[in-house]
């Protein structure tokens, strides 16, 4: 009898150290997840332990209106701790899309488990309490309760998050939860009742967390974590390109195609340049056409002129858009400019947009990817920009990103040279953005009722451009290439140039 | 879903028999055109520039435009016969005239250069093929060769050079469009008696990718391949274009998703209320000083007479010799090669990322000529399906023998004979297939064999009779190409009103 209660009491205090390792990785898990996902990792990690406290007291609390088949229902909690912690991130990760409600469901997590693991303990306690003398079991209780403790915090950034990353930590917790309720299940038959519909029940949740930590170990955490060397919060593919947004330190990163689109730590200097020199030279800033440039963060630069009655928008991926309008974080970026009053927003082939619009405009900002194929190349051929013309006003400002005067010189100064078949006045000019290296822009007016250097406006509060353009368009030798020809459709040399230049350096 | 059509041909072979009701109607005209292809059309143009508008165009399909006609779907037209012109000579001047009408040319640049539209040029990538298991841009086998291979390449295109600015005593190019053009010179001349295999075989060339790019370009032009085409007309396909009137990118070509159908819409406007579509011309005759043209309404069933002063013959011989006796010695010499077009509607083309998606993309050692992307010439980024038309010459010593059996086959076998050719470059395109429309045509286009471009049926053929009929097609020139037509139409009716005549 002495050597089963043994048994009985050692199986019991190695499942509180179990509980109390997993519940520990589960808040880890959840704090994490929150600053990868949210930013701001003290706030995060403060509230995700706050509330954990909180719902395991919650928890104990509750543990007292339990009085029958007390050690049924532990097991029953050890089966739903696993389950639920150990999918935690999973579905956090899925859900982050919509992510509305991102938060609330995040501590509602954080709530649950907390709850169940608060009520393991008492739970355990008063299943012991007549068979132990008390004070061994409350010391026995919590010392293996706070070395667990211990042991899950040192594990978590040393072995487990470099080893398994965020979602396989977790979920290989929700099984070693689980695989002690299976345990118990098998030791414990006679004490338990109805064992049969447990181990039914703990055995399906093992078999599910194994089959999504296999499925979801592969293919988010491992390969895109390892493509981009950096955490990936989010990836969708839409009909026309895959979107990728990581996340690392304080630095966000949008990569279409595998392309990085911008960095938060930065893009604030590709915009500026992009938007600022235009809409201070141009006559008039009413009317004001985006091309390409769905991540709204254009918009944000153009809606600092109080002048500006409306803008327009065509970007061919509405995925990217939607995106842009909805998600939080990518709304604090673009200061949700896309759900601006003032901004419509168009969802189709810019191209074939502009062949039958009927309008004209003051600025276009045209900011479309690198010419990396043919479809793209299109985008930057003669007839395309003389397209562009049929729907601006006289003097309006036009200017186009135009890939690596550095990089690519060829393919630079190839769209100068195309633009300047086009409009009366073309120059050139480039900013450092980090994340990019030194990038390029040409612009053009549509007439000669303004200039280059003319500063019609100004918006307050910029961080990088001085609207001083004659301090960029200065380009250094290494920067320059004079033998280029014109990009038409018929010839797509500019994909030809961009493949030359680009290739050289992948 | 795969369908089955093509030329009226079932109507046609009526002429064989010529069962048709007694005319109950009576229409008086002083010109008529018989074929509303582009020959027909080109005169009815030529007509209006000479201010003459009483004529009529009498067509036997249900639209005008002959061998450039053109068929539509959900995503995309397509052409269902000739779909580009190649730049044309700079000496060409009608020609240029006609685009620049048409604002297909936009002007001259100050060296003198026609400024083509750029959204009429082939956009790039034009054209690439598959040799080797991988694409490779264009259509001569380059990657893959053996050194002696690219030596025999470079000497041919050498020696077609030298054919393209060649000139004879009579200061006339060697090989000039329209053909009538170019100079006597005898031994220029003497090359339409061999096949262009057997001047492949006396120059000493020897290389198989040469023989088979050689093959496909005759088969592209002509319809007949290397075997059975005259070396005069395979090498007019290299020397007869001269590449003058652009000072870069010498052989782009001017292309439409409806193929050539667009230059027969331009030239549609010319027979605005002055065509008669549905109607087969079974008899023509010359009676007191008129000619009379019978011709049958499929649609009504029912016969008219048209009188008139003079006829255009705009129709191919094959057609013409039941029209108008005494005409069959010489028709006999006149053979035209079927052809094949599909056009498939495939929801992915798989691809092997060696070279993209071109407008023109052939299959190297295929039995077809590969295929045109139909929606090549759109500014979209992307594209639900895409739209691709396949096309197969049946070249052969025996066109009628082939033609035969052409009718024979259902469409199940046309679409798997299509789908098997293109698997050699797409295996999984039958999967990715939604759609698939075959259009035959029996009578595809004239075919120079040895001896037929300076022989003595098409000379025979071309003679007016007794200057109220007069004829005009390119069965007359002996090689189908779109700047023929159009200057048999001008040539025809400067024929009648001014009394001119040009040498076949």
């Amino acid at each position: 009898m002495g050597k089963k209660f043994l048994r009985f009491e050692f199986l019991l205090l190695f499942a509180v150290f179990i509980i109390a390792t997993c519940g520990l990785i589960y808040e880890l898990v959840a704090g994490t997840l929150a600053s990868y996902l949210l930013g701001d990792s003290v706030k995060q990690f403060s509230f995700i332990i706050g509330v954990y406290l909180f719902s395991m007291g919650i928890g104990s609390f509750f543990s007292k209106f339990f009085h029958k088949n007390l050690l049924n229902t532990f097991v029953e909690i050890e089966i739903l701790v696993g389950l639920i912690g150990g999918l935690s991130s999973v579905v956090l990760f899925l859900l982050f899309e919509s992510v509305g409600s991102f938060q609330f469901i995040l501590y509602l997590f954080v709530f649950v488990t907390g709850f169940l693991v608060g009520l393991e303990i008492p739970l355990l306690m008063n299943i012991l309490k007549d068979r132990v003398e008390f004070k061994d079991l409350v010391s026995n209780v919590f010392t293996f309760d706070y070395i667990g403790a211990l042991l899950a915090s040192i594990l978590f950034p040393l072995v487990l998050v470099p080893k398994l990353g965020i979602m396989g930590t977790s979920l290989f917790f929700g099984m070693i939860n689980v695989s002690i309720a299976i345990v118990l299940c098998f030791l414990l038959k006679r004490e338990l009742k109805k064992v049969y519909f447990l181990k039914m029940k703990a055995i399906f949740s093992f078999v599910l967390l194994l089959g999504v930590f296999v499925f979801s170990n592969d293919i988010l955490a491992y390969s895109e974590g390892k493509l981009y060397g950096e955490n990936i919060i989010y990836t969708n593919s839409t009909p026309y390109q895959r979107i990728v947004l990581t996340h690392n330190k304080s630095d966000y990163r949008l990569y279409l195609n595998n392309n990085l689109q911008f960095s938060s730590a930065d893009e604030y200097r590709y915009h500026e340049a992009l938007v600022h020199p235009v809409m201070s030279m141009a006559k008039s800033v009413k009317h004001i056409l985006v091309l390409g440039g769905g991540d709204g963060l254009a918009v944000r630069e153009i809606l600092k002129y109080k002048d500006v009655e409306k803008v327009t928008l065509v970007d061919l991926d509405e995925g990217m858009t939607k995106l842009f309008k909805t998600n939080t974080v990518l709304t604090n970026f673009n200061q949700n400019s896309l759900n601006n009053p003032k901004v419509t927003v168009i969802n189709t082939d810019a191209y074939i947009w502009a062949k039958s619009c009927k309008e004209k405009y003051d600025v276009a900002i045209i900011d479309f990817p690198d010419p990396s194929n043919y479809s793209l190349g299109k985008l930057y051929s003669l007839n395309f920009y003389q397209t562009i013309k049929t729907i601006l006003q006289p003097d309006a400002a036009v200017v186009i990103q135009t890939t690596s005067p550095y990089f690519a010189p060829k393919s630079f100064w190839c769209i100068n040279k195309t633009v300047m078949q086009v409009f009366p006045q073309v120059d050139a000019y480039h900013a450092y953005v980090p994340s990019f290296g030194e990038w390029g822009y040409t612009i053009a007016i549509n007439g000669f009722g303004t200039t280059f250097n003319s500063v019609n406006r100004k918006a307050d509060k910029l961080k990088f451009y001085n609207y001083q353009f004659d301090r960029f368009n200065y380009f250094t030798n290494d920067m320059i290439s004079n033998q280029v020809e014109i990009n038409r459709l018929d010839n797509q040399i500019l994909v030809r140039y961009f493949d030359e230049e680009w290739g050289k350096l992948q | 879903m795969i369908r089955l059509s093509g030329t009226k041909h079932l109507l046609g072979h009526r002429l064989w028999i010529k069962d048709f009701p007694k005319p109950t109607k009576q229409i008086e005209i002083p010109y008529l055109i018989v074929g509303g292809g582009i020959s027909g059309l080109s005169a009815a143009r030529q007509f209006q520039k000479k201010g003459i508008s009483d004529f009529l165009v009498v067509e036997l399909e249900n639209h005008l435009g002959g061998n450039s006609s053109n068929g539509e779907n959900k995503y995309s037209k397509y052409p269902l016969g000739a779909h580009y012109l190649p730049l044309p000579n700079f000496q060409d001047k009608e020609l240029l005239q006609f685009l620049e009408e048409e604002k297909i040319i936009l002007g001259y640049n100050e060296k003198g250069f026609p400024i083509f539209d750029e959204l009429q040029l082939t956009f790039a990538p034009d054209e690439r093929l598959f040799y080797k298991n991988n694409w490779q841009e264009g259509v001569v086998p380059k990657e893959g060769n053996l050194i002696s291979d690219d030596l025999e390449f470079e000497k041919f295109f050498k020696q077609m050079d030298v054919f393209r600015s060649g000139k004879g005593e009579d200061q006339k190019y060697l090989f000039d469009i329209p053909i009538y053009l170019s100079s006597k010179d005898e031994k220029t001349r003497a090359l339409d008696k061999i096949t262009m295999k057997q001047w492949f075989q006396n120059n000493h060339f020897t290389s198989e990718p040469l023989f088979n790019y050689i093959d496909y370009c005759c088969k592209d032009d002509f319809g007949l391949g290397i075997e059975y085409v005259s070396a005069w007309a395979g090498i007019h396909y290299f020397a007869g274009r001269k590449q003058d009137s652009t000072p870069e990118k010498h052989d782009s070509v001017l292309t439409w998703a409806e193929g050539n159908a667009r230059l027969a819409t331009h030239l549609k406007k010319y027979t605005e209320d002055k065509s008669l579509k549905n109607h087969l011309v079974y008899e023509v005759k010359i009676e007191n000083n008129k000619v009379i043209a019978k011709a049958f309404d499929d649609a009504t069933n029912t016969s008219l007479e048209i009188i008139a002063d003079k006829v255009i013959m705009a129709s191919p011989q094959f057609v013409n010799q039941y029209l108008i006796k005494d005409r069959k010695a010489f028709t006999k010499d006149f053979h035209y090669t079927p052809w094949l077009l599909a056009t498939l509607v495939v929801n992915d083309l798989s691809e092997n990322y060696s070279f993209p998606l071109s407008w023109d993309n052939v299959i190297y050692d295929a039995k077809g000529l590969g295929y045109v992307y139909d929606q090549h010439q759109t500014v979209n980024q992307v594209q639900d399906k895409k739209v691709i038309t396949y096309y197969y010459s049946f070249s052969s010593g025996d066109l009628k023998k082939t033609r035969k059996e052409l009718y024979k086959k259902d469409k199940e076998y046309w679409k798997q004979f299509v789908l098997n050719d293109l698997k050699i470059a797409h295996p999984d395109i039958e999967e990715y297939t939604e759609d698939i429309e075959v259009f035959l045509l029996g009578h595809g286009m004239i075919s120079p064999a040895p001896g037929f471009i300076f022989g003595e049926a098409k000379k025979q053929a071309k003679q007016n009779i007794q200057k109220k009929i007069y004829f005009a097609h390119t069965d007359l020139s002996g090689i189908s190409i779109f700047e023929e037509a159009f200057h048999q139409g001008i040539n025809v009716v400067n024929e009648i009103l001014d009394g001119t005549t040009v040498d076949s």
